[in-house]
Parts: structure tokens; sequence; C-alpha cells
């Protein structure tokens, strides 16, 4: 068997896992944003919360992914989840707290103090200062955050095959338990395409969010 | 129409500003100058409640400002920051209708505005399209100002407007500025370090050190009178010669000594106006009064030529005569056409008035000195 015959036996599995994949981040995706955007929004006007969340969030991440799984799995198992998505969207979630919330928090931070007292001066209120000033202007690295999170999510979300929920973890996983270097390879490089796609689709999205007057080539 | 009374205010146990009494006139441009910590910042801020005063009032048109609620105060004084200030995510038309929008003026009524003020500080309305980043600091300067106008303010607070520009192009947004003071006639108060900024720019002058108002006056009394020592070091040496600096070119030019041409006049007839005239240069202005050129008559071995001067050398009708002279004298002309801000010619300046000038000041001082 070539490895073009395969692929095309492996077509409709490919598909499916790279579709369970992708279904895995999409869910976490709005759960990680909704939860560390006000998160970073919080810590950005207090310095000491700053510190304390940012210091817990970065421990988060040294915690090894594959164990992470395992504790979501043991944790969640008296309630019966332990087995499927929800363990995995759960760790994904987890891991991208802290790239989402720490650019909310250094975007935020870094609006310049002139900028803000020129709106104040102007007369517009804290509310007006945030929506009009704070936040449009720090939507492209608050983006950069979200994008960082997602592609590490897809690297992550390999192992929510161990868990039950599927994904392209799958051929990797089951390629080395046959010893079966094809699958594995393939896997590998599905999810560095997934991974190089999802980069690329933020980006566009990153770029139609970010104001006109701050590209560069405007 | 500002009247500060009994200001005092204190960050912790530092006391930025000392029992500090003041009032502004309407329609004047009060300079507040002093060195760094010396509250002149401070002062400005505690007008638009950027700051809260510790104790005292201020009265802004009779009102005191404690009274008004911040933020609609602030709408109704024009403000403009050092580095300007604009948002680099609005365009220059969104920039100059954020107080309009606050205030919830119509879309028509504020695309008209945004024109007119686009106008006042000479920028062209395609500017309205483009965004900060893509002006250069004067032009960001000038949008900074238009913002600052949008909702025609009585007051119009500066803090160091013009302190991140280039000195050339500095001079030139102090000319522009102004010539649009003498149309818009507002209450400014202007911060400075820069005491040439403030002689040029300033009707009065408040002169600040350690939180006290040291002195406050009219800019002649001011270099006339230094009050003491401290006032003395700022005004430098040089301030007899500064006091030039109080003359504007515009009150010397002369409008009977020139000669002025049409840009369709022929070669011929040019040559025999230009010698019949006792004038060795003749003024090319087109058919709005702009000045595009000069000819110039040289004799050259004997004959007589007839040179083109595509970019003479101008003066601006707001420069000061220091700066009238020294341009005359990088030039090497003894006349110079006097020009606004928008290139139009309004006669011609001679080096001799000027001397006439200097010695006029020297025989004051001579017999104030007597």
């Amino acid at each position: 068997m070539n490895y073009w015959e395969f692929l095309q036996v492996y077509q409709d599995k490919i598909v499916l896992e790279v579709f369970r994949h992708l279904q895995i981040i999409l869910i976490s995706l709005p759960f990680s944003v909704l939860l560390s955007v006000p998160l970073g929004f919080y810590i950005s006007s207090r310095p000491k919360a700053a510190k304390i969340v940012i210091y817990l969030a970065s421990i988060l991440m040294t915690v090894p992914s594959l164990a992470l799984f395992g504790i979501m799995v043991v944790l969640l198992a008296p309630l019966n989840l332990g087995l499927g998505k929800t363990p995995a969207v759960l760790a994904i979630t987890l891991y991208s707290l802290l790239p989402i919330t720490r650019n909310t928090h250094t975007a935020l931070n870094q609006v310049s103090p002139r900028m803000i007292e020129a709106a104040k001066g102007l007369g517009m209120s804290s509310s007006q200062i945030l929506w009009k000033i704070k936040i449009p202007l720090s939507i492209p690295v608050i983006m950069a955050g979200v994008r960082n999170a997602l592609v590490l999510g897809v690297s992550v979300a390999t192992f929510a095959s161990l868990v039950g929920a599927g994904g392209l973890g799958y051929f990797i996983f089951s390629g080395i338990s046959r010893s079966n270097l094809r699958m594995v390879t393939t896997g590998a490089i599905i999810v560095s395409v997934v991974g190089i796609g999802v980069n690329y689709l933020l980006l566009l999205l990153e770029d139609s969010l970010t104001p006109q007057g701050l590209k560069n080539n405007s | 129409m500002i009247e500060l009374k009994n200001i005092t205010k204190k960050f912790g146990k530092q006391t930025a500003v000392k029992n500090l009494n003041l009032k502004v006139e309407k329609g004047n441009i009060t300079m507040f100058i002093g060195p760094s910590g010396c509250g002149k910042t401070t002062t400005l801020k505690m007008i638009n409640r950027l700051i809260e005063p510790t104790s005292g009032d201020i009265l802004v048109q009779g009102k005191s400002v404690v009274d008004m609620e911040a933020v609609k105060l602030r709408r109704s004084i024009g403000y403009v920051i050092q580095e300007v200030g604009l948002f680099p995510h609005f365009s220059v038309f969104d920039n100059i209708a954020v107080v309009p929008r606050l205030l919830e003026w119509e879309e028509s009524r504020i695309e008209e505005r945004v024109e007119e003020l686009l106008h006042l500080v000479t920028l062209d309305s395609s500017y309205a399209q483009k965004y900060p980043l893509q002006l250069s600091g004067g032009e960001q300067q000038r949008v900074g100002l238009a913002r600052a106008l949008a909702a025609d303010p009585e007051v119009l607070l500066m803090d160091e407007p013009f302190g991140a520009i280039d000195p050339i192009n500095r001079l030139k947004l102090h000319d522009s500025f102004l010539e649009i003071q003498e149309e818009i006639k507002k209450t400014i108060i202007f911060v400075t370090h820069d005491i040439n900024e403030a002689v040029k720019l300033g009707d009065k002058i408040a002169i600040m050190s350690e939180g006290n108002l040291v002195q406050y006056d009219d800019v002649e009394e001011i270099l006339q009178n230094p009050k003491n020592e401290f006032v003395e070091n700022l005004l430098g040496r040089d301030r007899s010669l500064k006091a030039l600096t109080l003359e504007k070119t515009k009150n010397f030019v002369t409008q009977d000594d020139y000669l002025i041409i049409s840009p369709n006049d022929d070669q011929q007839s040019l040559r025999q106006k230009i010698k019949k005239s006792q004038f060795e240069q003749a003024f090319i202005l087109d058919e709005n009064g702009r000045l595009i050129g000069r000819k110039i008559l040289e004799v050259k071995k004997g004959n007589e030529e007839l040179i083109h001067d595509h970019n003479p050398v101008v003066v601006d009708r707001n420069n000061n005569l220091i700066e009238a002279l020294s341009t005359m004298l990088e030039s090497g002309e003894h006349q110079l056409p006097v020009v606004n801000s928008k290139g139009k010619f309004t006669g011609v300046i001679n080096l001799s008035s000027i001397f006439a000038e200097v010695s006029e000041a020297e025989t004051k001082k001579e017999v104030k000195g007597a």
C-alpha cells in the first residue's frame, strides 16, 4: 500500500477527525474569550490582582498538557462527565487563559496616559473613554492573544482523543500503539496544517477588526 | 473671563500651587511660564478640572467650575495637549468631530463645522479622511487645534502644544496660530517653558516659580520692568533685543514702495515697466493676489537682463522684526515681500524701517536710563 492508497483508505476518517478536532477548539474558544477578556479588563486597573492572576495562569501553563487532561478526567468523573468532550474543552479553556488574559491586560495598559487625558479633557465620560478609545486601541493586541491561544489549542487538542473526544490525536496515538509511522506522521502533519490554517484565518479576522488608522500601510 | 481665587493645590505633603490669584482677560492669550515643577500645568488643569484644587475657587465666565458637572465643563472648554493626543484610530474628521458628537450635534452640522475648521487651520478638505499617523507633526498640531475649537468654546487651554515640533515648523505654527487667533479671538491660556514662545505669542505673561505667581503683566511691561532677578534670568540677557520680537512685521509693511505685475504681461512691456519705475524688482501675483514669483532687472556687462525668480524669499506678516531681519540678512535682500499664511501678498518690508525701529528703541532705553 503506497501513501496515496493509505490516504484514500483513511480519507473519511481524516475528514471526520479534522472536524472533531476543530469542534473541540471552537467550543472552547467562546469560553476562554468570555472568561479571559473580562478577567483581563478587571485586572488591568488592579496591579496587585494582575500579578496574582497572571502568576496563577502561568502555573497552569506549566502543568503538562497530558497531565491536565488526566486531572480533568479524575475531577469530572464524579459528575459522570469524565470522558468525552467535556474534559477536553475544559483543559483547552484553562490553557487559553494565560495568553488572552495577559494580552488583554497588556493591551489596556499600553494605551498612552496622554491619549486618555486628551479624551478626558475633551469631555468624554469614563465609559466613553473605555468604549471609544481604550477598547478599539486594544483590539490588535487582544486578538494576538486569542490567536496564540487558539494555535496552542490546536496542538493541545491532540490529547483529546485519549479522553474519548476524538480529534487528530487519534492518528498519532493509534499510530504509536500500532508502530505505524505513516499514521503518526500523517496525524502530525495534519495538526500542523490545521494550526497554520487557523492562524491564517485569525490573522484575517484580526486585520478586519483592527481600526484603519492603526494599520502601518495606511 | 477666567478668575482664579486663592487657589492652592497640594499633592500629599507637597504644595504644587500656593494661594494663586489671577484674572485672565477675554480675548487675550495669556502665557503661563516657569521652570518645570513650577505649577503652571497643574494650574491649567485645574481650570477644566482634570485636577481638583485643594482649596480656592475658579470662575469661568462668572460661574464657579466646581458647581459644574466636570464632563460638561470640559466640553465647553477647548483643550490642546503636548504631542497632540489625536486618536490614531479616528480619521481627522472623526477627531475634530469628537466634541460635537458628545454634544449630539446633527451629522450635517458636524460636516459643515469640520470643513470650516480645516479651512481655518489651513488644511485642505481632503485631509478629513486621513489618519493622524499619515500627518506630519505640524499637521497633527493643526488638527489638534481644530479639534479643540470644534464646538466653538470661549476658552481654550493649551498645554505646551508646540513642544514636540522642530524649531522651523514651530515658527510657522506660531505665525498661523496668531493669524487664527486674530480671526477667532478666543480667551487662551497657553503653558510653555520657552520664553521666546511666550514673548512672541502672549498678550500677557504669568511667570511662576515653585507654585507662586512671580509676575503677571503685559509682555512689554515684563520685558521693560522685570520684577526681580528670577524674571530677569528667565528673560535672558538679550531682553532688549527680545523687545523687537514684540513688533510684528505687519505693522511695518509698506504699501507704496514696490511694483506689481500680472503673470500675463509680456517680456518687452515688463522690461519697460520695471525700467520706468525706480525699482529693481517686480512682484508677480496671481488672480487671487498670491505671490507666485518675481522679476529682477540686473545689469550684466552693460546688458540689462530680466531674471525670473520662481520662489522668492518671503516674510510672514506675523513674523516679528527679529525674524524678518534674520530672513533679510540670510537672503541678502533689503526689501522682502510680506505674505499671510495663505501666501497672499500684503506689501513689502524694508531693511531701513527695521533699523529705524531699532534706533527708536535704543533712544527710549537711554531716556529711561537717564
